[in-house]
């Protein structure tokens, strides 16, 4: 009697206080549901975007290269009535329907255009009724995303925009009775456990719900406890919020399979990423093969098993249709299409990560990390496409060449290429090293290598901005040379081909990269001074001031090179390299633009004369074999770069509308037993003529004047010399004196020709 | 009436500014660019340039100086596009980019005195902006010796 009593006040303290915690876990079920759910913003990654292309009338552009970007940004070949996104040609026309696209100076509604091609560029751009369009722009490539924890991507789409088959296949493959349950469907549960005991394998019985609980607040174990959580959760969610609120999270929410290292999450960008399309323009049949892929992503991927994914979409076509969200015909037709899919070589995070990454450091100077990762920024970038495609495609080749060669163990040469604009400066293409889908080193950007003889640009831009001391004939000392200074071994700089020239025009000096003649020349007129020039041009790093440095002893990473050459491209203006144009937010609304900027670092006259030097390298110096793959007329200017026990072999040089930096080596700083020439100047010449470029052609400032020269004697000649070339001189600084060749009036020319010795005799005494 | 001028000093300019001698001697002329349909191709200048006056003209500078640069990357070497660049530079305050954009037309304009001593006079009033008369005397100089 006694110890009843007791028994059942124990009980009820018992029953109270299980009651007490379960109320207690409860409501911090309740508020984690909430806080979490409403506060749950999805994280949006920075999406990338390469260049628009911009098509007008005299662009120079090849059909097949605007038909390669429509169908990278999964343009569809035919016309499609009722949808954009899709492109259709013959011979000479192409018709384009633009999919709408936000740009930073605003919306661009979609559009049609055709387009005209003939010898190899636009002849006219046209709207839908014949009318000429100045300009059309296509939308940009997206080119990859700076993404969340999991490299998780999205699109987010609203349930409005989701066709309704979508979501009628969905609830009828994986929720009969979403409308009507309370977050968890004792029926399901009897239907999975009835085909587990008919062994007709494991059925979900997870309501849209549970399934999105799951994937929002828990993690994948499977215990029972998590089971309980899980439909106390969806429960909860279901008290608070409504069924399409639920929907639309769960649609967004959803995984659907896997890009390389990016997670394809929802339903928005599975339609982008399997169809090419936005989401409100699937197909019945394309609905429920997403559907389908709920189950397993991978097991269902219609990429890699088709067959499989068919075979599944057929089964979810069928119960949509027996659940009566589709006709018969309806059904009949969904299940007659094939699969759809949109064929395009898998991007991960992005397909160029070495360019990704230069332009991720840009973006942190002016961004958080985190929003960069969750704030869905929009970043449009200045890659082209084209020209990215060509460098990788000459760098892998070459690479490959030389490992067929099998001259060179493990691990493999490596490579690096940097192209951008001459005139704006603009980054076109970057390429970090042989693998250039790899997300690792980049050579481009962190790799400081000896430059060698990139160097020897500068040194002669010093000696040329002083046309009263040196012209490009002033003849230099090629002689053996030994540069002494207290505290240091003697430097004795050696020619690449074991000899001494003797005295040599300047031009010629440079055009052969002649290392005595050059180290004579920038210790007469002061290491300091060339230094002072090199910062000039752009380079930031700090470089000692000992004679070595001006034959390359050096350490600079391919884009700092660029960002020096790019100086001496723009005609001495100097312009911030830049990858970046212009980032809005996930809407469309501006944040901030990255302006074009020069600045006037050099007088034009001597950048005329160093360009002619230049482009004397690659006419008749270390680069002349360039013409095996670019006509002279493309008059490029460069400089080839070897350093000691050939470990590094560099090639620098640019067009009218282009400039390239190639670098190839090894990591390991081994003997790569390349030259300049051998090795980096053949990826350039590649990469540059598939770009069909624009002949370098610098408009001859006031202070130039051109001048016959005689090259026997580098005085001045006339047409009665034989090989006399055109020079260029800083008015005023032309040699003065008749070449004996020289037909002058009133000259006893045999007398002279007998008086004059050479000009090198007269200045060298031998 | 004006855009139809602008647009010839355009159609003139882009003529005038493509190419020069090269230097360097005997190498063979450099065979002429194909240049389909030049007329169409200063049409898409045009109707950017028009936007931009229009953009600069409300106060949008920003925009002004995104379509100049869209301009610029279909003709870089057409030295009115440096030098509305240049205008729109002063415009937003920017005053050592004005001058510098305004050399940048030089490099390009050729003979063009007219557009030179523009230019000058652009670089004259940056210089005067940022408080250096001096610098401002000499621009106006050089903008007087262009004619």
């Amino acid at each position: 009697m006694f110890d009843r009593a007791k028994f059942w006040r124990y009980s009820r303290y018992t029953v109270l206080t299980v009651a007490l915690l379960a109320a207690a876990f409860t409501l911090y079920l309740d508020m984690r549901v909430r806080s979490e759910f409403e506060g749950r913003r999805f994280s949006l990654p920075a999406r990338i975007y390469a260049r628009p292309l911009e098509l007008h009338a005299g662009l120079r552009i090849a059909q097949i290269d605007v038909v390669r970007e429509l169908q990278e940004a999964g343009y569809g070949q035919g016309p499609r009535e009722g949808e954009p996104g899709w492109f259709a040609n013959d011979n000479d026309w192409l018709e384009v329907a633009i999919r709408p696209f936000v740009f930073w100076d605003g919306p661009q509604p979609a559009k049609r255009v055709r387009i005209a091609f003939e010898g190899g560029a636009v002849r006219a751009v046209q709207d839908a009724e014949g009318r000429d369009l100045p300009l059309a722009r296509l939308e940009p490539l997206a080119i990859g995303g700076i993404y969340p924890a999991n490299n998780e991507d999205r699109v987010l789409v609203r349930l409005s925009e989701v066709p309704k088959p979508l979501v009628q296949a969905l609830i009828a493959n994986e929720d009969r009775n979403f409308y009507s349950h309370h977050g968890f469907d004792l029926r399901g549960i009897a239907r999975a456990a009835f085909s587990f005991l008919r062994f007709k394998g494991l059925q979900g019985g997870s309501t849209l719900t549970q399934q999105l609980v799951k994937n929002f607040f828990l993690t994948p174990e499977r215990t029972l406890s998590r089971k309980v959580t899980e439909l106390f959760m969806a429960v909860l969610l279901e008290m608070h919020y409504d069924k399409d609120e639920i929907l639309e999270t769960y649609l967004n929410e959803i995984y659907l399979g896997q890009d390389r290292d990016r997670a394809i999450h929802g339903v928005g960008l599975a339609s982008l990423f399997y169809f090419g399309k936005t989401v409100e323009h699937l197909t019945l049949a394309e609905s429920a093969l997403l559907v389908g892929m709920v189950k397993g992503p991978t097991f269902y991927d219609p990429f890699r098993n088709p067959e499989r994914a068919l075979e599944r979409r057929n089964l979810v076509l069928r119960e949509t249709k027996d659940r009566g969200f589709a006709t018969m015909e309806q059904y009949a037709q969904a299940r007659a299409a094939d699969l759809g899919v949109n064929q395009k070589a898998a991007m991960g995070t992005s397909p160029h990560p070495a360019f990704l990454d230069l332009v991720h450091r840009q973006l942190r100077r002016d961004y958080d990390e985190a929003d960069l990762r969750s704030e869905g920024l929009r970043v449009f970038t200045t890659l082209a496409p084209r020209v990215q495609a060509a460098a990788e495609r000459a760098l892998e080749r070459k690479i490959a060449q030389f490992d067929r060669g099998k001259i060179f163990g493990e691990p493999g040469l490596e490579g690096a290429v940097v192209v951008t604009d001459t005139q704006s400066g603009e980054v076109q293409a970057l390429v970090g090293g042989r693998d250039v889908r790899f997300r690792g080193f980049n050579r481009a950007l962190d790799a400081g290598r000896p430059v060698g003889s990139l160097l020897k640009p500068a040194i002669y831009l010093t000696a040329l901005a002083e046309p009263s001391r040196y012209t490009l004939v002033t003849p230099i000392d090629d002689g053996p040379f030994v540069w002494k200074s207290r505290g240091a071994p003697d430097w004795e700089p050696t020619n690449y081909d074991k000899t001494f020239h003797g005295a040599v025009p300047l031009r010629t000096a440079l055009a052969q990269s002649y290392n005595a003649a050059t180290a004579r020349l920038g210790t007469d007129i002061g290491v300091e001074k060339v230094l002072a020039t090199i910062k000039r041009l752009g380079i930031e790093r700090e470089m000692q001031p000992f004679a070595s440095t001006l034959l390359g002893a050096v350490d600079l990473s391919p884009l700092e090179v660029a960002q020096m050459y790019q100086t001496i491209a723009s005609g001495g203006f100097r312009t911030p390299l830049r990858a970046i144009r212009e980032v809005t937010t996930q809407d469309g609304r501006p944040l901030k633009r990255y302006a074009l900027a020069v600045e006037q670092a050099f007088p034009p006259e001597p950048m005329y004369l160093i360009t002619a030097a230049m482009q004397g390298v690659v006419r008749e110096g270390t680069g002349r074999s360039l013409s095996n793959w670019l006509p002279p007329e493309t008059a490029v200017a460069g400089k080839t770069g070897t350093t000691t026990e050939q470990r590094d072999a560099w090639f620098a040089g640019f067009t009218g509308d282009r400039l390239g930096i190639v670098w190839i080596g090894y990591d390991d700083n081994r003997a790569a037993r390349l030259s300049g020439a051998g090795a980096a100047l053949p990826v350039w010449g590649e990469m540059m003529a598939a770009l069909s470029p624009e002949p370098l052609a610098l408009p001859k400032p006031d202070g130039i004047e051109n001048v016959l020269i005689d090259p026997e004697s580098g005085l001045r000649g006339d047409f009665a010399c034989p090989g006399a070339v055109e020079l260029p001189f800083a008015q005023g600084s032309a040699p003065a004196e008749r070449a004996p060749c020289a037909s002058a009036l009133g000259v006893a020319v045999e007398g002279v020709k007998q008086q004059a010795k050479s000009w090198m005799q007269r200045l060298f005494g031998r | 009436m004006r855009a139809v001028l602008a647009f010839l000093a355009i159609a003139i300019a882009g003529c005038a500014t493509v190419r020069e001698p090269e230097p360097g001697g005997p190498t063979p002329a450099p065979a002429p660019l194909p240049e389909p349909a030049a007329r169409t191709e200063n049409l898409a200048i045009a109707g950017l340039l028009d936007g931009a006056r229009a953009d600069a003209a409300a106060g949008r500078l920003a925009n002004a100086a995104a379509s100049l640069e869209r301009a610029l990357r279909i003709e870089p070497r057409n030295p009115r596009l440096w030098q509305e660049l240049a205008r729109v530079r002063l415009k937003q305050g920017d005053y050592a980019q004005a001058e510098s954009t305004a050399a940048r037309s030089n490099s390009w304009a050729g003979s063009d005195n007219a557009l030179r001593a523009e230019n000058w006079r652009l670089i004259a009033h940056a210089r005067e902006a940022r408080g250096d008369a001096e610098g401002a005397k000499g621009a106006l100089e050089a903008a007087e010796r262009q004619r």
